[in-house]
């Protein structure tokens, strides 16, 4: 024995593999009677400390556990709740809060002050047998109350995970209480800690002001910092560990933070995990990388430690057991009844109401952590701290039962609460709806460079679609058909990956078709687009730009069409746009603008003057079109032709937009190596029977309706 | 096919409640509802004529949907026993259809039928053409599908633009979604006034949506315009969902292909 642990990490090891194999043995039972995994680890931890192991073979335990290494353990145990409260942070949706505010305030403090009177009531009766020497009767009769209101959010928020019921209302309702009680019962806490500690009450006060301005400054400028980084850092590949990093070291700040204050380092923990941004899978991923280890490994540390401080051997008279029994009676009163009349108050039925009841009822870890730190200040006896444990187990213990049978699982299951709406923020005063046309899978990263450019941060009103259509099979034997272009990876999916770099969510589409111009055209009038966007390639015969299949989508197009010819489009930010006052030039102009807006390009409009322009009406469109960041420039006429003044000023631009007549796009392009987009005007007249435009696409959870 | 999730659909096209039916039909709303969510088999014969008369429809075509014995044959067969043997004799040699077929025409040369009444609905291949059959479609919601149909079927709809008749089938669809299980949905807006058409799409990626049998989409039978018996139309398009039909489909490289076998498909019906 001695060889198996002859060093502190031997022993640590030892431990954690005697905790683990223990509670989850006991984790097993516990399952089969249907109790919570934590009852299984609490007892566990009993059975591993005086009350079992130490009373049955008093070497074993002493070798396994010795006094000197509990420190260690317990440092271990803390960061495993602090872990673990961030996990159960991260599970709670902040947004339940909203709207169930009052109600979950009145019910947990009247869930906190029943308990809290009957508790000091109770203090009374006990104290001449079970207060320790050398304690004020005020700092004994504090702590009892606190003791007694306790709920245990971590254990709460486990059974409501293991029963599937954390979305229900119910539970929804008892989660938020539980939190606002905890907080609140941990004020009071700190509140008597101080005062057990005997220092000036000043430093109590002092306490819960910064307490208040901890969480305030946490919700108002930590979360929004952190929305922004889960925005920047969550691709479809997932966390950086970079990112990991960063958010477990402000949680550690936030712990290390709110335990300075005074109020326990686990609620700077519980804080963060609330925190953190729900959007695009951040907290899932997050929870998903710390649940096993936190809930597998540290937490039954906790517990183990928890039960190695209860000798159940102290309680060896009947009346310690009556007081025991006291205790117990008085506990369920205050906290149930307590809740149960507050929430009938409030308007919940009697069966939401007990359930919200025997659920606050539920004391398991949190008391376990409170009883701790009253060991730890010598607040409450050994033997007290004992009644209480067992005190927690009850509770705990007979939570699930009567939930059970007044609150059957089908029944919870039917109240299961809709899923908060997401929020729509405009950046752009109306949506903007692109269609992609992609032949080849090159010129796909430089169209999804053009629509982030012009929806930037995309709403849902934005609209983006990326359409390829295949050639029809030329043989139309079956025999040879298999593995053919349709299985390959489809030239759409370098437009997809590149919008998902820049956040943006592109519809993919795409069919067999014999006439593209027209089956792109018609597209576009089916989804109501605002432009359609297409690719432009060298092909074998020396074709013009705006010739062929580009042709005829411009001539039938119920939209305005560009084309882009991509060289290795990067971000967009210099944009010129050459205009001479056509129709297509204000198009090009628009769109420029609205990167402008989008993501803050900087926009030159190269005005140009043509003998036959109507110069008043281009000076108003002109006027009208100004903005932050839209500059225009007049041209010099030194003589030269306009294509070389463009092809000048095109030097240093990322994107040329033009205007597809009147100057020749094809003569630019050939002496200019930047990027072109050449829009063109929509030419039909826009059909009057148009139906209202659907503003949004369902998102992917509505699919059945598309 | 899911023949409940198909009764379902005809039943809502019809307008008639669940109620209403049941009752009209004699049975319970609960039993109806059990059918219709197929936890419940098809209704007796006698009761599919009871609907089939109340939704006026062919009564063939819905026993033909419920895979029951028609009770044509039944009381033929109580008149005439001998025609048991017959019978028998046929499904003793599991005749296939080719086989039947050679059957049929004999029956048809020696025996030619009195003037037997026949629906004068047109077929579905009569309302494909090689245009409007999309195949190999891919996209990420059933929306895209049947905008993409609907740009198809714009061609054939004069006077309609392609965003109308998607809006009308997506609109249709939202009340209650035509997925009639095996993979295939009926998107579908029956106004009377326009001559029926139809499209056939298959998709290359089957489509993750609430079907009645979990299979997901794999076809869709679009169709725009219902004529004098719109539900006939979308009943004989429930015969096309078998998995066999939608495998081969779904299979199909080229357009006159994929019609050519919803002709066949519909040839060994009537």
């Amino acid at each position: 024995m001695a060889y198996l642990l002859h060093s502190p990490l031997c022993l640590l090891i030892a431990q954690l593999v005697v905790i683990i194999i223990t509670a989850r043995l006991l984790g097993l039972a516990a399952r089969k009677i249907h109790q919570p995994l934590v009852i299984a680890e609490v007892v566990a931890g009993i059975l591993l400390g005086p009350s079992l192991l130490g009373a049955v073979a008093p070497d074993v335990k002493a070798a396994l556990f010795p006094t000197a290494s509990l420190g260690i353990l317990g440092m271990l145990s803390q960061v495993g709740l602090l872990l673990f409260m961030f996990l159960v942070g991260l599970e709670m949706d902040l947004g339940l809060l909203r709207g169930r505010g009052r109600a979950s305030v009145l019910i947990s403090h009247t869930s906190i002050v029943a308990p809290f009177a009957l508790g000091t009531v109770l203090a009374l009766y006990i104290y001449p047998t079970l207060m320790p020497e050398g304690v004020a009767f005020s700092s004994f009769t504090l702590f009892m109350g606190v003791a007694m209101s306790i709920t245990a959010f971590p254990v709460l928020a486990r059974i409501l995970t293991e029963r599937r019921l954390l979305r229900t209302k119910v539970g929804a309702v008892t989660i938020t209480c539980a939190a606002v009680d905890d907080v609140t019962a941990w004020c009071i806490l700190a509140f008597v800690v101080s005062i057990v500690r005997a220092t000036a009450l000043t430093e109590a006060v002092v306490t819960t002001v910064l307490a208040v301005a901890y969480t305030v400054g946490m919700l108002t400028v930590v979360r929004p910092f952190l929305a922004r980084l889960a925005a920047r850092g969550t691709g479809r590949e997932g966390l950086t560990q970079n990112v990991v990093a960063f958010t477990f070291v402000l949680l550690f700040l936030s712990a290390w933070a709110t335990e300075l204050i005074g109020i326990h380092a686990l609620f700077g923990a519980f804080l963060m995990g609330a925190i953190i941004p729900r959007e695009g899978g951040f907290a899932r991923v997050l929870a998903e990388k710390l649940e096993d280890i936190v809930v597998i490994v540290l937490l039954p540390t906790f517990f183990a430690l928890s039960g190695l401080r209860t000798h159940i051997g102290l309680l060896n008279t009947p009346e310690a057991w009556v007081q025991c029994l006291l205790i117990i009676v008085v506990a369920c009163l205050g906290k149930f009844g307590g809740s149960y009349v507050a929430a009938r108050w409030t308007g919940l039925g009697w069966r939401e109401s007990t359930a919200l009841g025997i659920l606050m009822n539920t004391r398991g870890l949190m008391e376990l952590i409170v009883l701790n730190i009253g060991l730890d200040l010598g607040v409450i006896s050994p033997t007290l701290f004992t009644m209480m444990v067992i005190m927690a187990l009850v509770t705990t213990f007979m939570t699930t039962p009567i939930l059970q049978l007044v609150y059957p699982p089908e029944l919870l299951a039917q109240e299961l609460v809709e899923p908060p709406p997401t929020d729509m923020r405009a950046t752009l005063p109306e949506g903007f709806s692109v269609l992609m046309c992609v032949a080849f899978d090159r010129s796909g990263p430089g169209m999804a460079q053009i629509a982030g450019a012009l929806v930037g941060k995309q709403n849902p009103a934005d609209r983006l679609y990326g359409l390829q259509l295949h050639r029809p099979a030329e043989r139309t034997s079956t025999l040879v058909e298999g593995g053919d272009d349709l299985e390959s990876p489809s030239a759409l999916d370098p437009l997809l990956a590149r919008g998902r770099d820049h956040g943006l969510n592109v519809r993919p589409m795409s069919f067999v078709s014999g006439e593209p111009a027209h089956d792109i055209c018609s597209v576009a009038e089916v989804k109501d687009v605002d432009l359609i966007l297409l690719g432009w390639h060298k092909t074998l015969f020396g074709q013009a730009l705006l010739g062929g299949m580009v042709h005829d989508v411009m001539k039938d197009a119920p939209a305005d069409v560009a084309v882009l010819v991509s060289r290795d489009l990067g971000a967009v930010r210099r944009v010129l746009v050459p205009f001479c006052g056509s129709l297509h030039d204000e198009v090009a102009v628009r769109l420029a603008r609205r990167m402008a807006f989008a993501i803050g390009a900087e926009i030159t409009i190269l005005r140009i003057r043509v003998r036959d322009a109507n110069a008043p009406r281009v000076d108003a469109f002109l006027a009208d079109m100004a903005a932050d960041r839209v500059t225009v420039v007049e041209a010099d006429d030194d003589g030269n032709s306009a294509v070389d003044l463009v092809v000048k000023a095109a030097a240093g631009q990322d994107l040329v937009i033009l205007g597809a007549t009147p100057l020749s796009a094809d003569e630019i392009m050939t002496r200019c190596p930047t990027s072109f987009l050449v829009v063109h005007h929509r030419e039909r007249p826009q059909t009057a029977a148009r139906r209202p435009r659907p503003l949004t696409e369902p998102q992917a959870g509505a699919v059945a309706n598309g | 096919m899911h023949f409940g999730a198909t009764l379902r659909l005809l039943r809502v096209d019809a307008g008639v409640s669940l109620r209403a039916l049941a009752q009209k039909i004699g049975v319970s709303s609960a039993y109806l509802s059990r059918v219709e969510n197929g936890h419940d088999q098809a209704p007796t014969p006698d009761r599919l004529l009871a609907i089939a008369r109340e939704l006026e429809l062919p009564p063939t075509l819905l026993i033909d949907l419920a895979q029951r014995v028609s009770p044509f044959v039944a009381r033929y067969l109580e008149d005439v026993p001998a025609a048991n043997s017959l019978f028998l004799e046929i499904a003793r040699r599991k005749l296939n259809a080719a086989q039947l077929a050679r059957v049929h025409a004999f029956l048809e040369a020696e025996f030619p039928a009195r003037s037997v009444a026949r629906s004068t609905t047109p077929r579905l291949h009569q309302l494909l053409a090689p245009e409007r059959v999309i195949l190999k479609l891919s996209c990420s919601y059933l929306g895209d599908a049947i905008d993409v149909a609907a740009v198809r079927l714009a061609g054939a709809a004069p006077g309609l633009n392609a965003a109308v008749i998607a809006g009308e089938i997506r609109e249709r669809e939202r009340e209650s979604p035509t997925g009639i299980g095996h993979g295939v949905a009926v998107p579908h807006a029956l106004t009377p006034d326009i001559q029926p058409v139809a499209a056939l799409v298959t998709l290359a990626r089957p489509l993750q949506v609430a079907t009645p049998d979990d299979i997901p989409l794999q076809m869709l039978l679009v169709i725009l315009g219902g004529g004098k018996a719109p539900l006939e139309l979308l009943a004989r398009a429930a015969r096309l969902a078998t998995p066999e039909t939608v495998a081969e489909l779904c299979q199909a490289s080229s357009p006159e292909a994929a019609l050519g076998r919803v002709r066949s498909v519909e040839s060994e019906f009537d």
